[in-house]
């Protein structure tokens, strides 16, 4: 934890590893996305390069090649760093989806709708975040492929090579889109962050957010710092924690069957917030 | 009396003029230019329709000759009479049309015979193009000469193109006639030159190509799908490094000229599905290309009118070959559906995820609202 200002306290959302994954993945983007949608263009962006337009096209080609390579090494990194150092464990345990997560979904969009006085105290991940997180995965599984195949085109049937680009434009669309409509709004837009989250520059929370969209760490982190944790519990990253939300999920819906409540579960939670 | 003094009159006159009509003869055997200088002079053509009543039919004849720019012009050393025959007569009524085949008084320095377009003439005739060559049975809308050697009138650009004032002195070191050393010059030049570039190549080609309606007169399929290649993207930002028509389908290359343009049905096509992996070889090109690159159906198909694969004319078909082209149009029509396939996935995909995402965005911002409405009412 940090204090940045004299009355706000902060807390340490990114790592500088993951504020540098993200950036370089960030800027390998943008570039793929501007020089990939260059070859669909319309005409009359085209023309707008004149007689320039040959050098373009080659360097449109080679930029988009480079950022490609740049984004594949970074995401090959990402899966040892997830795999081998603390904090990527730490990171990618509390990115898997849990039970949790539905409820989160439900009590959040009733919150939304009014039917809540609250929103629901979230984890340090909540699932849109998720959602987007492992988007990432899938999404950049494909165009990778795709995108090699697209490279090293002389050695696939033609046939291939077609549907290797309908996936790559099609994934690349929908990321775009995603990026556009998901990601840009929930860190520029969102009116708790408006104009810019500078997360991903400082990698500080400050305590308001930290509150208000990851409650449940919050306040996992206030027991730690006052030190009333019931059983030194960390912060994050705590694997007994996902199987614990499986287990009681489980138990929870094993009673249900019966017919009676289950001992510690959702409708605890339900309670706590209401 | 009176009779015979109109008719002395008459005899008189005609005696006058008639040397002045020899002078017009005269001037229609040698001097085109005595007409054809004026800037004004044009007319419109006639259409079958209704000429008079449809100005917006008719197409414009210029058929002013500028003396310098002609002289400028592939064709400047040979008269007009060389290529437009029959013309004796004003008006010219009844000329038939220019025959690029004819010989012309030019002579062929390589045989010093009479120089003549005929050997391409014949070769384009059995292309598929020609009237021999062509499997159509309606050859009345084939393309001839003119339709793709549509040369710009003047090439007053050459002066620029070249500009090789310089080269031109080497020459001239030994040949007497600057004239001559620069027209040879020239020839040379323009042919080693690219006439077109690829995207007036895929424009010239399309022109016949890409009309549906022309298309299925002589029972083909109109191409529709080469813009969606990436050939056909790169080429749209002036690219000349990838293959435009041509360079598939006549490749010189490999020994192919577009006067000998063929089916790609036709064995000894290199479009045909057992040569095109020497096409695609080509140097420049997907040289590494392995085996399967060049196989499966067509490299471009229309879209729409895949169904119209199939169908053949040509009496030349043999089993096999009808065969042949039943595979290929299943493969297309499959290679087709999985394409559309993945498209529609994507397409219902995009929908949903950011339908999805918008909805929930506004269902955020409506919560901010209503927080920021409830902490006012707080505040008072």
């Amino acid at each position: 934890m940090n204090s940045h200002a004299e009355n706000t306290r902060y807390f340490v959302r990114l790592t500088p590893s993951q504020r540098l994954q993200h950036i370089i993945l960030v800027v390998s983007t943008s570039l793929l996305i501007i020089t990939g949608y260059m070859v669909q263009a319309e005409a009359f962006v085209i023309q707008s390069f004149g007689n320039y337009g040959d050098t373009v096209f080659w360097l449109r080609g080679w930029i988009h090649r480079i950022a490609g390579a740049t984004a594949t090494a970074i995401c090959v990194y990402h899966i040892f760093y997830v795999l081998v150092s603390k904090e990527g464990q730490s990171w990618f345990i509390d990115m898997i989806p849990r039970p949790r997560d539905l409820l989160d979904v439900w009590q959040n969009i009733s919150y939304m709708l009014g039917f809540r006085e609250r929103r629901p105290k979230m984890d340090r991940f909540f699932y849109l975040e998720k959602l987007e997180y492992w988007s990432v995965w899938f999404g950049m599984t494909i165009v990778i492929v795709t995108g090699i195949m697209l490279w090293t085109e002389f050695y696939w049937p033609e046939f291939f090579l077609r549907i290797a680009s309908a996936f790559h434009l099609g994934e690349a669309t929908l990321a775009t889109l995603a990026i556009i409509v998901g990601h840009v709004y929930a860190v520029h837009y969102n009116a708790h962050v408006y104009p810019m989250n500078t997360t991903f520059i400082d990698g500080m929370i400050s305590e308001h957010l930290m509150k208000e969209e990851h409650g449940m760490q919050y306040e996992r982190e206030l027991a730690i710092m006052n030190g009333t944790a019931e059983q030194a519990p960390t912060p994050h990253g705590e694997l007994a924690r996902l199987i614990d939300d499986y287990r009681n999920c489980i138990t929870y819906l094993l009673a249900r069957m019966k017919g009676k409540p289950g001992p510690d579960t959702e409708e605890t939670r339900v309670d706590d917030d209401a | 009396m009176s009779v015979y003094l109109t008719m002395i009159l008459r005899t008189a006159t005609l005696l006058f003029l008639l040397p002045f009509s020899i002078s017009i003869m005269a001037e229609v055997e040698g001097n085109c230019e005595l007409c054809h200088k004026f800037p004004g002079i044009g007319r419109y053509t006639q259409t079958e329709s209704d000429p008079a009543k449809d100005p917006a039919h008719r197409e414009k004849f210029i058929l002013y000759i500028d003396d310098e720019l002609y002289d400028a012009s592939y064709h400047g050393k040979i008269h007009c009479k060389g290529c437009h025959i029959g013309v004796d007569k004003i008006p010219h009524t009844d000329v038939p049309k220019v025959d690029c085949a004819t010989d012309c008084h030019i002579r062929d320095p390589s045989v010093d015979k009479a120089f003549s377009h005929k050997k391409i003439v014949d070769d384009f005739r059995k292309s598929v193009h020609g009237v021999d060559g062509s499997r159509s049975e309606d050859k009345s809308g084939l393309p001839v000469c003119k339709d793709c050697h549509t040369n710009k009138t003047y090439h007053i650009d050459i002066e620029a193109r070249v500009g090789t004032e310089d080269f031109l002195k080497v020459c001239n070191e030994c040949h007497q006639s600057e004239a001559w050393t620069k027209r040879f010059f020239e020839h040379m030049l323009y042919r080693s030159l690219k006439r077109r570039t690829s995207r007036e190549v895929i424009k010239l080609c399309s022109r016949c190509h890409m009309d549906a309606e022309l298309m299925a007169k002589h029972n083909l399929d109109y191409v529709a799908g080469f813009k969606e290649t990436f050939h056909a993207k790169a080429i749209s930002y002036g690219d000349e490094d990838v293959a435009n028509c041509l360079n598939c389908h006549a490749p010189y290359q490999l020994g192919f000229s577009p006067h000998r343009i063929k089916s790609a049905r036709d064995e000894s096509s290199p479009t045909h599905s057992e040569n095109k992996i020497e096409t695609c070889r080509q140097a420049g090109c997907h040289m590494k290309a392995q085996l399967k690159f060049g196989a499966g159906s067509r490299v471009h198909p229309s879209p729409g009118k895949i169904q119209l694969v199939g169908r053949t004319t040509t009496t030349k078909t043999t089993t096999a070959s009808r065969e042949a082209e039943k595979k290929l149009l299943a493969d297309t029509l499959f290679e087709a559906k999985v394409i559309g396939w993945i498209i529609l996935f994507y397409k219902v995909l995009i929908a949903c995820v950011i339908s999805g995402f918008i909805l929930h965005r506004s269902l955020d911002i409506y919560a901010a609202r209503r927080e920021k409405r409830i902490m006012r009412s707080l505040m008072k």
